[in-house]
């Protein structure tokens, strides 16, 4: 068969000798190498006890967004699960009715909004997509679980809290990110 | 063929087109509003401008708008030259000054017209920054939303509901920069094809009231081909899915049937499919439990068919024709009914042996667009089958506007000089039938008259036309007149049109309809003739020549097996009779998908597939043979195609396969080979191997969206794609990218044509055939040298029985029809019952309107309020036929009327 590229290498296939065999200089070797990262700088860190800085841009966990008056932002518009490369995200529109004025923000909205985060590479695309600013990446990780059902998050994982009747848990849910940008504003 | 210069590029073009459809036909991106294929141009939006120049040395050149400028030998032009684009910009921008930022609200997003054409003029930023203009939105009715903010103005939406279907009530009001598309006031739009504003207006002004309950985008459809099942028209449509319910039928262009265009009845008639009330488990009947799997069912069914007992099969004119051919198949030919009563099988079986003798030709729908004088004998087609209503509109418009362009030079698709030249004048068009008609308004000469004076008057007329047949005896002189003024048109037509159709309950109507045709039929002359028929398969089981189930019941004792596919009978003959039949079946196995009456008298139920589910053929009352796909499959239940359990039930019988071995064209192809006069069925789609290198179809978008997360809320590991068996299309987003084969098209779409106007991409020439062939095998072809064996048998008129009334249906295009009645939208419209009288007679009667009267037929009451027709010819009573939970009535027989005691008492 002809090479696909000239990088190829042609390999050196004569046979072992005894001592190669016995791969007991491989096998000191590698334990040489394992000895010396007693030494070194450990890689890990005690989560949840230490964190670990984040970048200002990390992606986090979606969080569906309400405005001032804590109505849902979302359309269901689905532009967001139309750019998602991992398609992750799917929802259900439904239409408002009268008198749900005070819950949606437009007269469509999203009845079933889910995302599975198991499939979900945090890429940002569904962010960026949103036209009603009503998804975004916070800079909580994805918590583990043991069931991988409990990854498929759904609208009460992942709507903010209402911001008239839960200012405190709207606060902490923004973020230190979005706190910061209104301080500055 | 004049030669052209595009860009400096030659092209041999079609003379007589202008240039927008040149250049979408020569596959050129050129945007535009105004212009639609089947209305024609007028010029309004400027959308569409071009730069034509001089000649070949000039640089400069100026703008013209294509849509208004006609192929010229030597043309030159730019489409793409810096001072039309600017224009085109400048354009849209207008336009969208006052447009809202609405498309993540908006319905049309992901199939908008203006989003397109927006983003291939490349206006991408709004310089505007003041108030927008707003209007009120109306109540347009349960089908359409109406959001007016999104006009642009173009004024299609009054075009085509006004000028192309006739309808009344919209129209445009106002002026300026304040122009209104609506109603003078709120309320349901009056015309039944209203839902084509959803895909003529470029905007989403007008959206699908239906689909905003369950609202997904195009891109998240699983789409496949599918064909109407409401009417005998076929009309192609598309049917989309998402989360295992229909979500919306859109238009499927098929240049020969439907052409851009499909009814409210077929637009929104799909929601049977979802309904609560679907059969999905097989239920045998006095046992606990009743809902059984299918193990059992195989078993219990395997001890009904084996012991040798007699099986009867009973056909259905809705079920396609795999699942018939497999039920007499499974029963025997011998044993092989249909479910309509004696007079209807009778009425098909006529109308089927005179089309396939092949004495005349019966006309697609784009044939009789062309038509230059049209009689309708009989047949309300308005209600029984609109589209065609809607295509002798058009053949009506076209004959004056040819009549009017004969002496100028003119192009006919200059809509509103045509319109200005052509002004009142109309073709001919004779309409005879009981009562009124919408299309009496465009008629030349009307009759409202009893089936028999209507029969006897199409014997007169074909008399005229070739005495050698038969005179009527004692003809009324109003009649004659009549008679003599249609023959005298329809000789002077070149192609004329004769439809008719069993509505009546009159055998010699059908006939007289032929005799016409037949004696038209000269060397330069090629008359048409088109039936209707009852529903969207009758023709098959016309074709199959199968007697009508009554004819069975001598046969049933308590050792038949009677098998009844896919309908109600209690849709087909009245109460009593229907029971007295069901008491004589002691093993009744029915497959259906909704339960009814009939479900309910079932020993064994099993659950048939909708269209939706399955993949089947239906023939039209043109004979044209035409595949609907299967658009998803069903993830409850045991849903599936009636001609997979047939062949599961074969196999019980003969103890060998497992059922699964035969796949739809398998079928047509033993269809064939068994009753040659479907020969040619076979090739109506192509086998479940075929690909595209390498490649199935794909049903749904490459954009669909959320494939790892709809179903992950079910099990998180996702299960291996759903593999078709049956049809070359795929149930995932992978698969051949490109154009499909015209019959195999589960959705339009073209890069930067997201909306349906992307149909263009998909056609030979803008407008006309589809890219290889418009879809359908047409079985019952004219042959030439065919004698034609007139009918000479004219009916003798009988005095009416003293103080009797002749029953006859009235039909509704909204009730009449057994699933879309489903929809509950469609449901919204449907009439109320009544009992119908003409004004002479009920004041003889002495009843006043709306009182409950009384109507006595076949020793069966009903009780209705009364509701004067007044353009009904005295005599005749008429019901409404088959609205959801009334009975049935023996149509055609005599019945008597008395005022209601029970009304009174009230
Ligand atoms: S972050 Fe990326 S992968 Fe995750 S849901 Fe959004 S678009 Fe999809
Ligand atoms: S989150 Fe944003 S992009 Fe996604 S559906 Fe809602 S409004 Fe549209
Ligand atoms: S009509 Fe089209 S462009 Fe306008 S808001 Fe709707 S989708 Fe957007
Ligand atoms: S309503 Fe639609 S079709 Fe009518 S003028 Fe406006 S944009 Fe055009
Ligand atoms: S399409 Fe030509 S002016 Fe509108």
């Amino acid at each position: 068969m002809q090479a696909l590229t000239n990088r190829a290498k042609p390999v050196d296939r004569k046979p072992m000798t005894f001592v190669e065999r016995l791969y007991l200089w491989n096998i000191f070797k590698g334990m040489l190498i394992t000895f010396k990262h007693i030494f070194k700088k450990k890689a890990t860190i005690n989560y949840p006890e230490q964190q670990r800085p984040f970048s200002p841009v990390f992606r986090g966990l979606h969080v569906l967004n309400r405005d001032e008056q804590g109505r849902e932002r979302c359309t269901a518009c689905g532009l967001c699960a139309v750019a998602c490369p991992a398609e992750a995200i799917t929802m259900e529109a439904a239409e408002r009715k009268e008198g749900e004025e005070n819950l949606y923000r437009e007269e469509k909205y999203a009845a079933k909004y889910e995302i599975n985060m198991l499939r979900c590479i945090f890429c940002g695309l569904c962010e960026e997509a949103c036209p009603k600013d009503a998804i975004y990446l916070s800079e909580t990780f994805a918590p583990a679980n043991y069931q991988r059902k409990g990854l498929i998050y759904g609208k009460p994982d992942l709507l903010i809290p209402d911001p008239v009747t839960q200012p405190e848990e709207y606060k902490q849910a923004l973020g230190n990110r979005a706190n910061k940008q209104q301080q500055a504003n | 063929m004049p030669t052209i210069y595009i860009d400096n590029k030659p092209y041999e073009v079609k003379a007589g087109k202008n240039l927008l459809e040149t250049c979408l036909t020569l596959g050129l991106d050129l945007p535009y509003f105004c212009w639609h294929p089947a209305l024609g141009s007028v010029g309004a939006c400027r959308q569409c401008a071009i730069t034509l120049f001089k000649d070949k040395e000039d640089t400069q050149g100026r703008i013209v708008m294509s849509c208004m400028e006609p192929v010229k030998e030597g043309a030159c032009i730019s489409v793409s030259n810096a001072t039309a684009k600017a224009f085109r910009g400048q354009v849209i921008e207008w336009l969208m000054t006052n447009h809202p930022h609405d498309c993540p609200v908006c319905d049309e997003g992901g199939c908008c017209h203006l989003q397109d054409m927006t983003v291939m003029t490349g206006h991408n930023y709004r310089r505007y920054q003041y108030k927008k203009r707003t209007y009120l939105n109306q109540y347009l009715g349960p089908l359409l939303n109406h959001e007016m903010n999104r006009c642009i103005q173009c004024y299609r939406c009054v075009r085509f509901y006004k000028d192309y279907a006739g309808g009344e009530d919209l129209n445009v009001f106002a002026a300026h920069h304040h122009v209104y598309f609506g109603r003078e006031k709120d309320g349901i739009l009056q015309s039944p094809f209203s839902g084509n504003l959803v895909e003529v207006c470029p905007t989403g002004v007008f959206t699908d009231k239906t689909l905003k309950q369950h609202y997904t985008r195009k891109w998240d459809l699983t789409a496949a081909p599918s064909v109407c099942q409401h009417c005998s028209l076929g009309c192609n449509t598309t049917a989309g899915e998402r989360y295992g319910k229909i979500r919306s039928i859109t238009n499927r262009y098929n240049g020969a049937v439907n052409g851009y265009f499909l009814c409210d009845r077929g637009r929104f008639g799909y929601e049977f499919v979802n309904d609560e009330n679907r059969i999905t488990q097989p239920l045998i009947r006095n046992r606990v439990p009743e809902a059984v799997d299918e193990q059992s069912l195989m078993d219990h069914l395997k001890l009904l068919l084996t012991q040798s007992r007699t099986l009867i099969g009973i056909g259905s004119s809705r079920a396609s024709v795999e699942s018939n051919f497999a039920l007499r198949q499974l029963v025997g030919s011998e044993n092989f009914y249909q479910g309509v009563s004696l007079d209807e099988a009778a009425l098909g079986k006529l109308i089927a042996s005179i089309l396939q003798s092949g004495a005349v030709h019966t006309p697609s729908l784009k044939e009789m667009e062309q038509a230059d004088a049209v009689l309708v004998l009989g047949e309300d087609i308005w209600n029984t089958a609109p589209i065609m209503a809607l295509s002798v509109r058009q053949a009506v418009m076209n004959s004056a506007a040819a009549n009017a362009l004969q002496q100028t030079s003119i192009a006919g698709w200059h809509d509103a000089a045509v319109r200005e030249l052509v002004q009142d004048n109309k073709g001919f068009l004779a309409n005879a039938g009981l009562t009124a008609s919408p299309l009496d308004d465009i008629s030349t000469c009307t009759l409202h008259a009893t089936p028999h004076d209507i029969a006897v008057m199409g014997f007169a007329i074909a008399h005229a036309i070739h005495p050698g047949l038969p005179e009527v005896p004692q003809l009324n002189n109003e009649l004659a007149a009549k008679a003599a003024q249609i023959a005298k048109a329809l000789q002077q037509a070149k192609r004329p049109l004769i439809i008719s159709g069993p509505s009546c309950y009159n055998e010699a109507m059908i006939k007289a309809a032929f005799d016409i045709a037949g004696a038209l039929n000269t060397g330069e002359r090629k008359a048409m003739l088109s039936y209707v028929l009852p529903a969207c398969n009758s023709m098959t089981l016309a074709m199959m020549q199968a007697p009508s189930f009554e004819k069975s019941i001598d046969r049933i004792n308590d050792n038949t097996v009677v098998i009844i596919l896919e309908q109600d009978l209690y849709r087909s003959i009245p109460p009593a009779k229907a029971n007295a039949f069901f008491n004589r079946c002691k093993n009744l196995i029915v497959l259906d998908s909704l339960h009814n009456g009939t479900t309910e008298k079932a020993q064994v139920l099993i659950p048939a597939a909708t269209m939706a589910e399955a993949d089947g053929t239906l023939i039209n009352n043109e004979g044209r043979a035409q595949r609907y796909y299967q658009v998803f499959v069903p993830t409850t239940g045991m849903v599936k195609e009636s001609w997979k359990w047939f062949w599961q039930m074969r196999s019980l019988q003969t103890s060998s396969g497992n059922g699964l071995e035969l796949h739809p064209n398998d079928w047509l192809t033993k269809l064939e080979k068994t009753l040659p006069q479907f020969n040619g069925i076979s090739r109506v789609s192509y086998p479940p191997e075929f690909r595209i290198h390498g490649q199935a179809i794909p049903r749904e978008p490459h954009r669909y969206s959320g494939r790892t997360a709809m179903l992950a809320n079910l099990a998180v590991s996702e299960p291996k794609p759903l593999q078709d068996n049956d049809s070359p299309l795929s149930f995932t987003m992978e698969g051949y990218p490109n154009r499909p084969p015209a019959s195999l098209i589960p959705f339009f779409w073209a890069p930067g044509w997201n909306s349906i106007q992307s149909v263009n991409k998909y056609q030979q020439e803008t407008g006309g055939a589809l890219s290889g062939g418009d879809p359908g095998i047409r079985l019952l072809e004219q042959k030439t040298g065919t004698p034609t064996a007139y009918f000479t048998d004219i009916p003798e008129a009988l005095p009416a029985p003293r103080n009797k009334w002749l029953l006859l249906p009235a039909y509704h295009i909204f009730g009449s029809d057994e699933l879309s009645a489903y929809s509950a939208a469609i449901r919204e419209l449907c009439p109320e019952p009544y009992i119908g009288l003409s004004t002479q007679d009920t004041a003889e009667l002495g009843i006043t309107d709306g009182k409950n009267i009384t109507l006595v037929a076949e020793g069966e009451e009903y009780t209705y309020p009364l509701k004067i027709q007044e353009h009904l010819c005295n005599g005749i009573v008429l019901l409404p036929a088959g609205l959801p939970g009334m009975p049935a009535l023996t149509w055609g027989s005599w019945a008597t009327i008395a005022p209601s005691l029970k009304n009174n008492a009230v």
